[in-house]
């Protein structure tokens, strides 16, 4: 067989980030299509896209090749080298080359990674099984000296090259190593190749051609030009050394590189002779290995854990014959697929998180009644998981499915997720790596790719375009993604004719075509990859951000590709959230709480649910949810279960929800309703649903019961679906799902609408197992809600960011209930929020809710820093509350600039010495204060060095702030709104007409209506069809906005943007639900709207009405404008998707 | 002296310069290509040469062409456009 004329062996993808303008898919069709028979992928410093590429190119006929281009380093010089694999040997050499290279990449932990670099030392002791070419034109190691010696070195350097040129030789041998030539069509293209050739021959190795490509397309050239200036932080016209000049280093033909090579054509050839010998193959060459995979004892180890906990779980006679026989299947399961070291691994770390647990919550903490954490996901369904404490849910009571986490035709290790707390999150990951060891456990990498905003203000920085302008065009299109969003949107933000200009439209173009590509690396959540034999074997390691943590170069599709045992340790906001909750109930009323032995039937908590009086609960606070309780009615934690997995993408696009809803309402009206079944073989199925596909095991279900898969198939479907790139293979199993249907009688029709459910659901749902542990989480987090509300509050507020509703829109929310929330004080505040009696004398331990307010900590004060904040609440603890403004100033150890936060947050008002409120005096008083000074030994018994306490003059007469300054310094300082609501402020100068949301309640369906209020959240589900959702909120409580496509299209700046916006339309009213479907909607005002200095001479008392004067700019205006530019930001939703 | 200054070249296909102003290229001592500016209202698109002329004179010309050069190369457009002379 002939060789091709040319293989291209240096190419870089959008991995090299911020030096490569394609994907590895990309790289991988466009070669296909140009006739490539091979493609080897060589990114900066790591193989980061190496499994993904080699995927794709499988997928394209493409043989891959993998290497990457290192930066090596030899003394005080710094070069380039090509290195490709050509065995197993030479990718372990490769990944622990990569692993020093980036070793001491994280000297602080804090600031920006340094540049990877190897010494060549060490390159030279693992040359095994890697093929090495002297590198890029620029900064390679022989071409970059000609290169800069613009292709005439002196002789000095021609002899510097040649004894590095003979350390690779003596390192790879002059069969591994190559000079590289490359042709970028820069100055000294052919001077430069020339003496190249020169060198080649006095070491006497043979050259090879390269490409040095960096886009897959010349069209991207002008990407690729715009990365390198964001990577160099500067404009384009900066960094024109920098950028490659012109748009030659795409993937070319191979006839076009030979032709470009023209005066080298050994070379040319020289490139596919490499390439036939590189027969490493990444998707099958890695053998990796789990901890426990090859103990000959772990099957026999798991059986007995499981049977001696199984008599302890289940109650002798029926119920343990059950659970006996479903033990012994999974069993047998777990042996034929040889993955009891698996589960063995899995029970190992679990208890390993339980001693983690004790420490963190302590021996005597109300938290050391919980599990350390909770599993997720479909591993819930596994009895062998609940019995080894991987899942709390019983599955056998809960009759739930095995199949989808384990069937005896699955290729992969299944997935386990596990839950954990934050804290114990937090210390469990480093305690892994220690158990593991730091060269076996790592965690997994995931990617910050490119969406519009960010792409916008990277990219418009570097075309130098008005700072504030791309903000504005940035903020415009953050909230509904997609590629194209940057040009069609920009006219909205800056107006058409400005955006037509040429720049404007480059900005378009290059957010567009780099939409979806990496920018740079990050650590996924909580994903860890075990090995038996070393991790830097296998894929590199590297220092992440985190101090204590590493992490491996592959996300986790490529480390599910590569066939390696991911566990998830994720931190969830809520777990954390109720163990707050039950510590602080048992602080604040002595109470313990055993959250496994709650009342799970309990009538308030449901009463509260089916009134969808439910913020700040976990999975059913959404406004989608809220829309829906009212019509599902939801009685038990089985209606939970359907509950949280309904108000997903699969179900909502499967066409689940809809049909639920209705056959729900049906039978609560008329018991004897029949629900429709497309097929009698799916009702068993799909009974608990109402004949919906809402759990994900149900695709499985039904394509085995309908089309006759097996369960390897039903699997191999849904994985299909849920990866991204799986048109072809969803295709595929469609002809077979209706070949299929139809040998079992079904209708063609039938067979095609039931796969279209199925399709539509494409793994976008939850799995059943998941929605139980999901459904018990928002039990008893709303149970808690009723019984415990200020704890709980308390504790969302501790946890935050999480959950759907920003901290501001949960104080209101629970003022409207009657929990009293009580503003900073720099003598009753802790760091954290905290819960605190209002009854006079009394500290802990009174009766009832109602007798208990949350106080915010000083935490919560923006700019104030922790330790000075703990600094505070230490000396107050040890030395007495503060007398006065003096006493603070002194004792604190807080610096002059925390103590006017302090002020500014309203925290002295209490120790200002005077009845009123008067932050302004404070503010002025304390800054004539002498502050102590906080000394660096903290344990002496005096952590600060008093200053002389010495009286501080009364402060000159100032005006103080009146209830719309305080609004702001309050936004400003915590971003909570305690003593009053924007809206009553904002409400006497709205139009007359405008109704609150307790208006809304008289109002009859259909009738038009005016609203206002601050925008507390926007959703845009990828499954509306272009409907957006806006949650209003005034002082008395929320609206629900529908936003239909035409309205969006008139007023979408206001509708992305607004803080506090005005919504005119009809109001709906349906099943109990009540919405306002706008027509308009306008911003109360814009934030580019002049700060009004003339708030300075206004009098007082109009201020205060806010009615001004006539002639006079609206109040209401300059006043939204004013605190818009504070108010906590609107918490945003969408899917994103291209 | 160093303004680019409008020259009468003969391209061959490629686009290669086989004569300027009448004098026969001897031989192409480098070929390269600049193309910038692309996000400004007046893109750089330059395909640079470095030649010897039949009378010894070692010369830098460029074409500024309608397209992409290897693009233009491949049509056989490339050469069309219009050359300037670099450096006397």
């Amino acid at each position: 067989m002939s060789l091709p004329p040319y293989v291209e062996l240096h190419c870089h993808s959008a991995y090299s980030f911020l030096d490569g303008a394609s994907a590895p898919e990309e790289l991988a069709q466009r070669a296909a299509e140009l006739g490539y028979p091979a493609l080897a992928l060589t990114d900066h410093d790591g193989v980061w896209g190496a499994m993904e590429f080699a995927q794709a190119c499988k997928a394209f006929g493409v043989r891959p090749i993998v290497g990457c281009e290192l930066t090596v380093t030899d003394g005080a010089r710094s070069f380039h080298l090509t290195l490709l694999v050509e065995s197993q040997a030479g990718w372990r050499n490769l990944c622990r080359l990569i692993t020093e290279a980036h070793r001491d990449t994280r000297p602080r932990p804090d600031r920006d990674p340094l540049p990877p670099a190897l010494p060549l030392t060490s390159l030279e002791q693992r040359a095994e099984g890697l093929v090495c070419l002297s590198g890029c034109a620029r900064e390679g190691a022989l071409g970059g000296a000609f290169e800069r010696a613009s292709g005439r070195p002196s002789a000095a350097e021609a002899r510097a090259a040649e004894r590095l040129g003979r350390r690779l030789v003596g390192a790879f041998g002059p069969g591994r190593f190559r000079v590289e030539l490359q042709r970028p069509f820069w100055r000294h293209d052919r001077a430069r190749n020339r003496r190249l050739e020169g060198l080649a021959e006095r070491l006497g190795v043979p050259c090879v051609a390269s490409g040095d490509v960096h886009m897959h397309d010349p069209s991207r050239a002008p990407l690729q030009d715009a990365l390198v200036a964001v990577r160099l932080r500067g404009a384009l016209e900066e960094t024109e050394p920098a950028r490659r000049g012109n748009a030659s280093a795409h993937l070319a033909a191979p006839a076009t590189m030979a032709a470009r090579f023209a005066e080298h054509p050994d070379a040319v050839a020289e490139s596919a002779r490499i390439a036939e010998r590189l027969g490493f193959d990444l998707t099958r060459d890695l053998g990796y290995r789990y901890p426990g995979s090859e103990d000959p004892d772990a099957d026999r180890t798991l059986a007995e854990i499981c049977g001696a906990r199984l008599d302890h779980r289940y109650a002798a006679g029926r119920e343990r014959r059950r659970a006996r026989r479903r033990l012994e299947e999974e069993l047998e399961v777990i042996r034929s697929l040889r993955l009891s070291g698996f589960f063995l691994l899995h029970f190992d770390i679990l208890e390993l998180a339980r001693e983690v647990a004790a420490e963190v919550r302590g021996p005597d903490s109300a938290r050391a009644l919980l599990p350390p954490g909770r599993g997720r996901g479909s591993s819930v369904s596994s009895i062998v998981c609940y019995l080894t404490g991987l899942s709390h849910v019983d599955p056998v009571r809960n009759g739930l499915f095995l199949g989808r986490f384990l069937n005896e035709e699955i290729t992969d290790a299944p997935d386990i997720d596990l839950d954990f707390p934050r804290d114990i999150r937090e210390k469990l990951i480093p305690r892994v790596h220690q158990r593991y060891g730091e060269e076996r456990s790592a965690l997994v990498a995931a990617f910050a790719c490119y969406r519009s905003s960010g792409a916008t203000r990277d990219f418009g920085k570097a075309l130098g375009l008005p700072a504030g302008e791309v903000e504005r065009v940035a903020r415009t299109v953050d909230l509904f993604d997609r590629p194209d969003s940057v040009e069609s949107d920009m006219g909205v933000a800056i107006g058409a004719e400005r955006a037509a200009s040429v720049r404007w439209r480059a900005l378009a173009r290059l957010a567009r075509d780099a939409w979806g590509l990496p920018r740079h690396p990050s650590q996924h959540p909580g994903g860890m990859v075990i090995s038996t034999s070393p991790l830097i074997d296998i894929c590199p390691v590297q220092p992440a951000a985190m101090e204590g943590r590493q992490l491996v170069q592959w996300d986790k599709d490529s480390c599910a590709d590569a066939g390696f045992l991911k566990i998830d340790l994720l931190g969830l906001g809520m777990l954390s959230a109720v163990e707050r909750t039950v510590d602080e109930v048992a602080r604040v009323r002595g109470e313990g709480i055993d959250l496994s032995r709650i009342p799970m039937d309990d009538p308030q908590t449901y009463r509260m649910i089916r009134a969808a009086d439910t913020t700040g609960t976990f999975q059913i606070e959404s406004r989608a949810q809220m829309q829906m309780l009212p019509r599902t009615q939801p009685e038990s934690l089985d209606d939970l279960t359907v509950q949280v997995a309904l108000v997903r993408p699969g179900p909502i696009q499967g066409g689940a929800v809809h049909p639920y809803l209705e056959r729900r309402e049906r039978l609560r009206r008329d018991p004897s309703f029949r629900v429709p079944y497309d097929h009698p073989s799916l009702e068993p199925i799909l009974r608990d649903t109402l004949g919906t596909i809402v759990f994900q095991e149900q695709v499985l279900q039904v394509a085995m019961a309908l089309a006759g898969f097996s369960a390897g198939e039903a699997e191999g479907l849904r994985r299909a679906m849920s990866r991204k790139r799986s048109e072809k293979a969803i295709l595929a199993y469609r002809d077979q799902f209706i070949a299929g249907a139809r040998g079992r009688g079904a209708t063609r029709e039938l067979a095609e609408r039931v796969f279209e459910q199925i399709r539509g659901f494409s793994g976008f749902g939850f799995p059943k197992a998941h929605a139980v542990a999901f459904g018990l989480l928002a039990y008893q987090s709303t149970w808690l809600r009723v019984h415990y509300a200020p704890e709980f509050l308390c504790s969302l507020l501790n946890e935050q960011p999480m959950g759907f509703y920003p901290p501001d829109a949960l104080v209101h929310e629970a003022q409207r209930r009657g929990i009293e929330v009580l503003a900073a004080d720099v003598n009753r505040s802790a760091v954290e929020c905290s819960v605190e009696s209002l009854v006079a004398g009394r500290s802990i331990h009174p009766a009832a809710s109602g007798e208990l307010a949350v106080r915010v900590g000083l935490g919560y004060i923006t700019g104030l820093r922790t330790e000075d904040a703990r600094a505070l609440v230490d000396e107050r603890e040890r030395g007495g509350p503060y007398a006065g403004l003096a006493d603070l100033a002194s004792r604190s150890g807080v610096g002059r600039e925390g103590l006017e936060l302090l002020a500014w947050a309203g925290a002295c008002e209490a120790i200002g010495g005077r009845d009123d409120l008067r932050r302004r005096d404070d503010l002025w008083r304390l800054g004539v204060a002498r502050g102590g000074r906080r000394l660096a030994a903290v344990r002496r018994a005096t952590p600060v060095q008093l200053s002389l306490p010495l009286p501080i003059p009364a402060a000159p007469s100032l005006r103080e702030l009146d209830s719309w300054e305080r609004l702001v310094a309050d936004y400003a300082s915590t971003g909570i709104a305690i003593a009053e609501h924007p809206m009553t402020l904002l409400r006497p100068s709205l139009e007359h007409g405008v109704s609150s949301s307790a208006d809304l309640e008289g109002i009859s369906d259909g009738r038009p209506v005016e609203v206002a209020g601050m925008v507390v959240a926007r959703q845009r589900p990828a499954t509306a069809r272009g409907v957006v959702f806006m949650l209003l909120e005034d002082e008395l409580g929320t609206i629900n906005v529908v936003v239909p496509p035409p309205v969006y299209a008139r007023h979408r700046l206001a509708v992305r943007t607004a803080s506090f916006a005005q919504v005119g339309g009809k109001l709906e009213r349906r099943a109990g639900v009540v919405n306002v479907v706008a027509s308009t909607v306008r911003p109360l005002a814009t934030p580019d709207q002049p700060r009004a200095d003339v708030r300075q001479i206004e009098p007082s008392a109009e201020r205060e009405t806010g009615r001004p004067a006539s002639g006079q700019r609206s109040a209401s205006d300059a006043r939204a404008a004013e605190l818009a530019a504070v108010a906590p930001a609107a918490h945003s939703f969408g899917r994103r998707g291209r | 002296m160093y303004w680019p200054l409008p020259v009468e070249v003969e391209a061959g296909p490629d686009g290669v310069p086989s004569a300027v102003e009448s004098v026969a290229v001897d031989g192409v001592r480098e070929e390269w290509l600049v193309e910038d500016g692309w996000w400004t209202p007046k893109p750089l698109r330059r395909r640079y040469f470095e030649l010897v002329l039949a009378d010894g004179r070692n010369v830098v010309v460029f074409c500024e062409p309608a397209r992409g050069a290897e693009g233009d190369r491949s049509s056989g457009e490339a050469g069309r456009g219009r050359w300037f002379l670099q450096r006397a």
